[in-house]
């Protein structure tokens, strides 16, 4: 007892029963082919009650190895001769070939382990799609001028596509910014001194946008529908002429 | 074409696929026997070990696949994100221990000798290809019977499982 009661084992995962065996063989430098099952089943179970403990969740398979273990240690004890069959001789080297078994494949997982951190230390291509070209390139005489000659084709097609007018288009399409409330304060304006004036009058700087003059027809419909001037054209297509009404005045000037 | 040029054909060719590209399959476009070919190879892969190259030719079950040497392994993984390499758990890598040596194997041949529940090691390794069903057992339950993929053999290093060292050679036990 004493040896054991000092014998504490880390507890660590083990793969399993034979695993945790092995390890106890190894702890205790005992030879694989003489195992003193006695001593060995004591520190599995103990190793089994800190698993328990510590709430480990036993798998079934330790458990049946342990009542494995506690068998063969009962019948060693048991005065000979055992009926035939029945030896522990038996079932103890069954398990030590089951032993000798599961050691050479973890011996082979850790050459396994070793290869698998080297080998994994090469990189592979994965395979591209390539298209196979399938025309004829042999014939066609490429040369290094090629691509030159191919661009100024282009640069002249474009050229011809180009609509000349292109720098008077980029005027036109200026974003005015004309609102009909600018427009009001302009005629107001252009009311103070005036009684009427002739719609044209207000277009006579020569500047003036189509967007301006759209703007000031209508800022002037506007005025004339809120009674603030009258509108007057003698004939279709004839000049307009704007007249101050009563109302005028009452517009403040801005 | 002339057998010098296929040396530097062969060369192309595995720069060209990526993947393994099987003797049979060079055989067939550059039109030189299977030995001539491994001579060839082989010697390609000479220059490869002896210069300062980059890359290596790697025989895989008897194809061939151009991959960067180990030896700038810390240099080259800096091209990409970085991701830790998850190696397989001990579980896993007995378990495909076992099914190298004696495939095509079933989930109770491998639980026998790792004495137990292999299901989730099994698993894993289908999920990473290393293992594939191969068939089943003719008796009762007709268990699936799994054996190792190429993919192993490229992982683990092996030019073929006729590599893999005799099992016994692996056991030293202290008498």
């Amino acid at each position: 007892m004493e040896r054991t009661a000092g014998y504490t084992i880390k507890i660590q995962n083990f793969e399993g029963p034979l695993d945790l065996l092995f390890h106890l063989i190894e702890k205790n430098k005992m030879d694989i082919y003489d195992i003193q099952i006695g001593e060995i089943t004591d520190q599995y179970l103990e190793y089994l009650g800190q698993m328990e403990r510590i709430d480990l969740e036993i798998a079934s398979e330790f458990l049946v190895m342990a009542s494995t273990l506690l068998l063969i240690k009962s019948k060693m004890l048991l005065p000979k001769p055992l009926p035939p069959g029945d030896d522990p001789e038996d079932l103890r080297d069954q398990l030590i070939n089951s032993l000798i078994e599961y050691k050479k494949y973890k011996e082979c997982a850790s050459e396994l382990k070793n290869r698998e951190a080297y080998y994994g230390m090469m990189f592979y291509k994965v395979q591209e799609v390539f298209k196979v070209m399938t025309f004829d390139i042999v014939n066609k005489n490429y040369s290094s001028e090629v691509i030159p000659g191919i661009y100024a084709d282009v640069c002249i097609r474009n050229i011809k596509k180009t609509n000349p007018r292109k720098e008077i288009m980029n005027e036109l399409i200026v974003k005015e910014k004309i609102t009909i409330r600018s427009k009001i304060k302009e005629i107001v304006r252009f009311l103070f001194n005036k009684t009427k004036f002739k719609f044209s009058e207000l277009f006579d700087k020569g500047n003036d946008t189509k967007m301006d003059v759209v703007t000031s027809f209508m800022a002037v419909l506007e005025l004339a529908k809120i009674k603030k001037l009258t509108i007057e054209q003698k004939e279709t297509f004839g000049e307009i002429v704007v007249k101050k009404t009563r109302n005028s005045e009452i517009i403040k000037h801005p | 074409m002339e057998i010098q040029k296929i040396e530097g054909l062969i060369e192309a060719l595995l720069f060209a696929s990526g993947e393994p590209v099987h003797i049979e399959t060079l055989s067939g476009i550059t039109g030189v026997d299977g030995k001539t070919l491994i001579n060839m190879i082989n010697r390609l892969s000479d220059a490869y070990a002896s210069d300062n190259r980059g890359i290596q030719v790697r025989e895989i079950n008897g194809a061939y696949q151009l991959c960067s040497k180990t030896d700038y392994f810390e240099y080259v993984k800096k091209l990409f994100e970085p991701r830790q390499k998850q190696g397989l758990s001990q579980a896993a890598l007995e378990t495909i221990s076992i099914i190298a040596y004696n495939q095509p194997a079933t989930k109770v041949e491998i639980e026998k000798i790792r004495g137990v529940n292999s299901d989730s090691s099994v698993n894993l390794l289908l999920e990473r290809n290393l293992i594939k069903e191969a068939g089943r057992m003719d008796a009762p339950g007709k268990p699936i019977l799994y054996e190792t993929t190429d993919e192993f053999l490229r992982a683990f290093g092996y030019k073929s499982l006729a590599e893999l060292p005799p099992v016994d050679e692996m056991l030293k036990i202290e008498e």
